[in-house]
């Protein structure tokens, strides 16, 4: 049954990856958590629902146009608020408090829109499962796998060995000294949140095709947020790591404690890690992590 | 100063977290109106004195009724419903010529499905909007606190699908003189449930799910656990989820584990039963899943893509009488809802009920309707016939049994307690 936990722990493990990512990519930039992250998965799993059920739109092309839908809704909060934000000079205090209400901006929005109704892909995926080792696995969770770990290694491919990654360290390192070597961080910083909505997007297209789509369901952001502190804010394997890792924390808390302690252990954790080793378990700047 | 920061930001996440309960789904806000309430109204509302009596602004005008359901949350399905299913009945009885010559208004107001927001919306709709009486919710954990403040206030309500002992009597055992409802309670269910699963159905053990901190949930298992005990079944396994979860293979494996003929599952959520029954099936789980009346939902069985066939579950008789069903066409076809949802055949009874007590008290005063809702000698619904015990409030009604096949669960006939 161990093995079994393990392998559910990966799956709930994999979403929050997506997650966890956008929200390290983006601190390791402009030291602020991106409270309203989780909101452009909601976006993006939204936008996907009405091109494949509302409009004749095949669903992955509908897929697609979501987790565009999530970068765009991504970088718009960039452009609109936090660089007017960040112009005024504003302590980071400032950006955060405007995520927060993004947020809340961006749950009552759908609620209006789509009401607080659950809303489902138009495919219906027949329940099927793999065994692997005495262990199952539901197709769409192996599916879902498939495609995070894809994204992952593109996103450190893109994050270790392009420009622009190398701009994004470089920014995240010292934003002045890479300004002054060239690096034009608007831009970067842009460019930044378009591909951190698109793993958001993507984040919530695979959620809502597991578990439906409504108004509050980018909560699971305050997830990947301990997940990107358990990894280590700011670093990009430190978040895949976190991740995983608190997946499957909670899994064997809800499978060998209680259910109803789990998000006591989630939340405790995250207490310890800030405390005993704020860096996270893979990030290096102290002072600058949390 | 960054490390003090992220620690405290953490401890209010914990904090909100636990004040959030069981329902992150459905954030606690402060309640507000779920459709703008027309100006004269508001303006006569806010001119009322605090505490004026319902009653002297129900003396003439039209009669308020309120109307409390989660019209935003993730059980908003139900709760519209609910609202529709009211103001249907309400436009029915206006087009027959009203209660008493005097215009029925439905005022509906969001509780979010939440216990604090319900109380918030119902205070309101007494205060402000001067009802003669609530209907709603279908939440025994809202139901609970509302009754005191029903009690308070002397205007009764009318809850729903709220199912809970508690609803209408209070911990010693004392009525709640202006709280009442039109389902069974708990016990009853919970008691069908488990001696036709033992008895009939000749199920030896069973796995127990339920929702931590839902009270429905919780009574409903602890019945069925008493009874199916009792008739000789073992219950092998018991586990919980929390109210938001939508991941349930934790528990599952361990369920799987054991292999229990039957597992009780006791959600309120159609999404969340659907996605527990597919996650049941994809561990390789194949004991029969049955539930109760939070299973009621014509979006169910479609949405568990398979995973619930031949499953079954206890519930009121619902849409299986032609009227009823004519009523539920009516409601989808004019609210445009996507499916028939039952909470408004309830919502449709409360206001026929209330207009069966008013005529009868020949009153539209908040007392009088309670002294006639509690004399209730027979009431005949779209949801079975009511005979009212003055001594509880528990209403006597007769159970469905439902199973499901392909898209939808089908009626089966009516079970009682054996």
């Amino acid at each position: 049954m161990f093995f079994q936990q393990l392998i559910t722990g990966i799956s709930v493990g994999g979403i929050y990856a997506l997650l966890a990512t956008g929200y390290s990519l983006i601190y390791s930039l402009l030291d602020f958590s991106n409270w309203s992250h989780g909101e452009f998965a909601m976006v993006g799993a939204y936008i996907a629902i009405v091109f494949s059920t509302m409009l004749p739109f095949p669903f992955l092309v509908a897929a697609m146009i979501g987790v565009a839908g999530g970068a765009l809704v991504s970088w718009l909060t960039e452009k609109v608020v936090y660089r007017r934000i960040r112009s005024t000079g504003g302590p980071n205090m400032f950006l955060m408090i405007g995520a927060m209400g993004l947020s809340s901006v961006f749950q009552q929005a759908a609620n209006l829109i789509f009401t607080g109704q659950y809303r489902s892909y138009p495919f219906k995926l027949p329940v099927s499962t793999i065994k692997i080792a005495g262990a199952y696995i539901g197709v769409l969770d192996l599916i879902s796998l498939i495609i995070t770990a894809i994204i992952l290694i593109f996103l450190m491919y893109i994050i270790n060995k392009t420009q622009f990654g190398l701009n994004v360290r470089g920014i995240a390192c010292n934003q002045w000294g890479a300004k002054i070597l060239g690096v034009k961080v608007d831009s970067c910083i842009s460019k930044v949140f378009i591909l951190a909505g698109c793993l958001a997007g993507v984040a919530g297209i695979l959620y809502g095709a597991k578990y439906n789509v409504w108004p509050t369901m980018g909560n699971i952001g305050l997830k990947a947020f301990i997940s990107s502190v358990l990894g280590g804010l700011g670093s990009v394997p430190g978040a895949i790591l976190g991740a995983v890792l608190l997946g499957i924390i909670e899994t064997l808390v809800s499978a060998y404690v209680s259910s109803s302690l789990r998000d006591f252990f989630s939340f405790a954790l995250l207490i310890v890690i800030l405390l005993v080793k704020p860096s996270g378990l893979l990030g290096v700047d102290v002072q600058d992590k949390a | 100063m960054k490390k003090s920061l992220a620690t405290v930001l953490s401890a209010v996440m914990i904090l909100t977290l636990a004040a959030c309960g069981g329902n992150t789904a459905a954030p606690a806000t402060t309640a507000a109106p779920a459709t703008e309430a027309p100006k004269a109204e508001a303006t006569e509302a806010a001119a009322a004195e605090t505490e004026a009596p319902a009653a002297e602004a129900s003396d003439e005008g039209p009669i308020k009724i309120g109307y409390v359901g989660d019209l935003t949350g993730g059980t908003a399905l139900w709760g519209t419903a609910g609202q529709y299913g009211a103001e249907l009945a309400a436009k029915d009885i206006n087009e027959a010529g009203g209660i008493m010559g005097r215009e029925v208004v439905i005022v509906p107001m969001d509780g979010k499905g939440d216990p604090s927001d319900s109380v918030s919306a119902l205070k309101k709709l007494i205060d402000d909007e001067h009802v003669v009486a609530s209907i709603g919710t279908n939440f025994s954990s809202c139901n609970i606190p509302m009754a005191s403040v029903a009690d308070e206030k002397k205007v009764p309500i009318i809850a729903t699908a709220a199912s809970n002992e508690l609803v209408t009597v209070d911990e010693n055992g004392n009525l709640h003189p202006y709280s009442f409802r039109l389902c069974f309670i708990d016990p009853y269910i919970g008691e069908v449930i488990g001696s036709y699963a033992a008895g009939t159905l000749g199920y030896k053990t069973a796995a127990l799910f339920t929702v931590a901190g839902n009270t429905n949930s919780e009574s409903v298992g602890a019945i069925i656990k008493d009874v199916f005990t009792s008739k000789g079944g073992e219950i092998v396994i018991e586990e919980q989820c929390q109210e938001a979860d939508m991941d349930y293979r934790a528990q599952l494996a361990k369920i799987g584990a054991k292999n229990p003929d039957v597992i009780f599952v006791l959600m309120n959520d159609y999404a969340k039963l659907a996605t527990f029954a597919k996650q049941a099936r994809e561990l390789g789980i194949e004991s029969m899943l049955m539930g109760h009346d939070g299973w009621d939902s014509a979006q169910l069985a479609g949405e568990a893509g398979g995973a619930l066939e031949g499953c079954l579950y206890i519930s009121r008789i619902g849409f299986n009488t032609p009227e009823a069903a004519a009523f539920g066409d009516r409601v989808t076809e004019l609210y445009k809802m996507e499916s028939r949802e039952a909470e408004c055949l309830f919502t449709r009874d409360g206001v026929y009920w209330i207009k069966d007590a008013i005529e009868r008290a020949g009153s539209a005063d908040p007392t009088a309707i309670r002294d006639a809702l509690e004399s209730t000698e027979k009431f005949e619904g779209l949801i079975g016939t009511l005979v009212e015990d003055p001594a509880t409030h528990n209403p006597a009604m007769a159970c469905a049994l439902f199973e499901c096949h392909g898209d939808a669960f089908e009626y089966k006939g009516i079970v009682e307690a054996e």
